[in-house]
């Protein structure tokens, strides 16, 4: 526990110190005189806002596509059998397993081509590369443990595989949508590679690049730092706490099988 | 369980018109991409020379004989084999330990999960503000109690910079291995342990001879995630250290990055891009293997 703590006590406690005390050697343990100065100044920071928003936009729409993307072929690897469907279903999985270094430039190349580089859009595209693969990979699990039996009686009742899936796998897979959507969120809302390769333009950074304004290249500003890390750690806290269940679920639910 | 679907035709078509829009785009993002930088590797490229010329697979031979390339795959093993083994005992001891009843084990579990969930490059961050010299708790806290005479700079020294963020890799990493070990824990039968106990077995018998067999599936997963995971981490080793100094801490992604984005030598980044690929293949193999077996891929 201690282990596991430390470092956040650590995180928030910087934060809370004044500037003259974060600058103390040897470092104090507990803030003095806790202030939120620090958060205030993050908060006033030029830019931060505009980081906080390219990556809330870019997070939300990599999230909102590839949840509609995948959901027709997690539905399809999970309800129908075709010729085929080993090969794809292990070309998906095996997409995830190498490293994103080792395609990242060809990446470069084909937005630059395109005119892509250095647009918010490129980082949308860019990100699918990763959370496609694991977004099927989650709502297949959660698809598949929805009785097929429903979907059956329905069509037997006259509804079309269509008008079962609209009214029957839709509804019932909502948790399992929310659980993946968080997962394919949270890892686009920290993605880092990417976001410092493609784009030069300040105005359009995202947090996790953004924050290295508050590293200088002789001194960093520790305080200021380590207040914005928490308020860039703090949704995905959120989400991750409201979801928990869902999301651990879908996490463990591939490796558990059999 | 899936029922018993009928193959019909339509089912053909209606099964890949779905699948086709996921396979377009990992085609166009990930496969053609992925044979892209093959092509790539054969090649020379430099800022002075911007036009690549083809030198097929000299530039393997080159590599191959410099230092750099050895340094870097030693560093990677190092990484990801310390790494792998420390999340797998601290996973699997606190997956032992929040699987007992005990008061707030709830919020135990949600508090352990905390440094997976947290951005890597926050986890970065916080770390080295700890390594800092002059104003960072560790180095306060090994001198306190008399551990190390003068102030380390952990980070900043080729002996010890890796280690470092070794250390702070399995402290981000390890809630992972506890969260699938935890759900590994609750699927074992309770009688299954209640029996051993029986039979005369004490509780770290029944361990080795009765939890652990039964887990062994979700461990080889779980070790084998993990061993890609690690391998492929960027952004801790980038931020933490840059690879330096002086090479001492860069694995593949990070040294394929600096290459290509700081020198701007695509071919040779395409080179260790390649052999990083290559030595990965035999993992996924195994791990597609492993999901393979459990019929996951049916």
């Amino acid at each position: 526990m201690l282990f596991v703590l430390f470092p956040f006590a650590w995180m928030l406690s910087t934060a809370l110190k004044s500037p003259e005390e974060q600058f103390k050697i040897p470092p104090t343990l507990l803030p003095s005189v806790p202030t939120l100065h620090n958060f205030s100044s993050v908060l006033h920071h030029s830019m931060f806002i505009d980081y906080f928003l390219n990556s809330l936009l870019i997070a939300s729409a990599t999230t909102l596509l590839v949840i509609i993307v995948t959901l027709f072929s997690a539905y399809s690897f999970s309800r129908l059998t075709f010729p085929g469907r080993k090969m794809s279903s292990c070309l998906i999985i095996f997409s995830q397993l190498f490293p994103l270094a080792a395609i990242i430039v060809p990446i470069y190349g084909i937005m630059s081509t395109i005119g892509l580089i250095n647009t918010r859009f490129s980082l949308v595209i860019a990100n699918f590369s990763f959370t496609v693969p694991i977004s099927v990979w989650l709502l297949r699990g959660f698809l598949e443990g929805i009785p097929y039996e429903l979907e059956e009686a329905a069509m037997i009742d006259g509804c079309s595989r269509l008008q079962a899936f609209l009214r029957i796998i839709l509804p019932l897979s909502r948790p399992g949508m929310a659980a993946t959507s968080a997962y394919i969120f949270f890892v686009s809302w920290q993605e880092f590679m990417f976001a410092l390769t493609f784009i030069t333009d300040e105005a359009k950074r995202t947090l996790p690049v953004g924050i290295l304004d508050f590293v200088g290249q002789y001194e960093t500003n520790w305080g200021n730092l380590m207040a914005a890390s928490i308020l860039i750690c703090l949704p995905v806290f959120i989400l991750f706490m409201v979801l928990q269940r869902q999301l651990v679920a879908g996490l463990t639910k591939g490796s558990l099988k059999g | 369980m899936r029922g018993e679907v009928k193959k019909t035709g339509s089912d053909f078509f209606i099964g890949y018109g779905l699948i086709l829009p996921t396979l377009f785009l990992l085609g166009v993002i990930v496969f053609y991409p992925l044979t892209y930088t093959f092509y790539l590797s054969l090649f020379d490229t430099s800022l002075i020379l911007p036009k690549p010329s083809f030198i097929g697979f000299q530039g393997y031979a080159k590599i191959a004989s410099s230092t750099t390339l050895w340094l870097v795959i030693k560093n990677s093993l190092i990484w990801t084999i310390i790494v792998v083994i420390f999340q797998f005992v601290l996973g699997l001891s606190a997956a032992v330990l929040l699987n007992q009843k005990f008061i707030g084990r709830t919020l135990a579990r949600g508090i352990v999960i905390l440094p997976y969930v947290m951005p890597g490059i926050i986890t970065a961050m916080v770390w080295r503000l700890m390594y800092d010299p002059q104003l960072g708790i560790i180095n306060k806290f090994l001198y306190e109690l008399g551990v190390i005479k003068t102030y380390t700079a952990w980070l900043g020294q080729p002996k010890t910079a890796l280690f470092a963020v070794i250390f702070s890799c399995i402290w981000k990493g390890f809630p992972f291995s506890t969260i699938m070990y935890l759900a590994a824990l609750q699927t074992i039968p309770r009688d299954l342990c209640e029996a051993a106990e029986l039979d005369g077995a004490n509780k770290w018998q029944t361990f080795i001879t009765i939890t652990i067999p039964q887990m062994m599936p979700v461990i080889r997963v779980t070790v084998l995630l993990t061993w890609i995971g690690t391998f492929n981490y960027f952004e801790l080793v980038w931020v933490m250290t840059k690879g330096g100094p002086t090479k001492s801490s860069h694995i593949f992604p990070t040294y394929i990055y600096e290459v290509a984005f700081q020198h701007f030598r695509f071919g040779p980044a395409s080179r260790y891009a390649v052999i990083s690929f290559l030595i990965l293949l035999i993992f996924s193999i195994l791990y597609i293997r492993e999901l393979s077996k459990k019929g996951v891929l049916k």
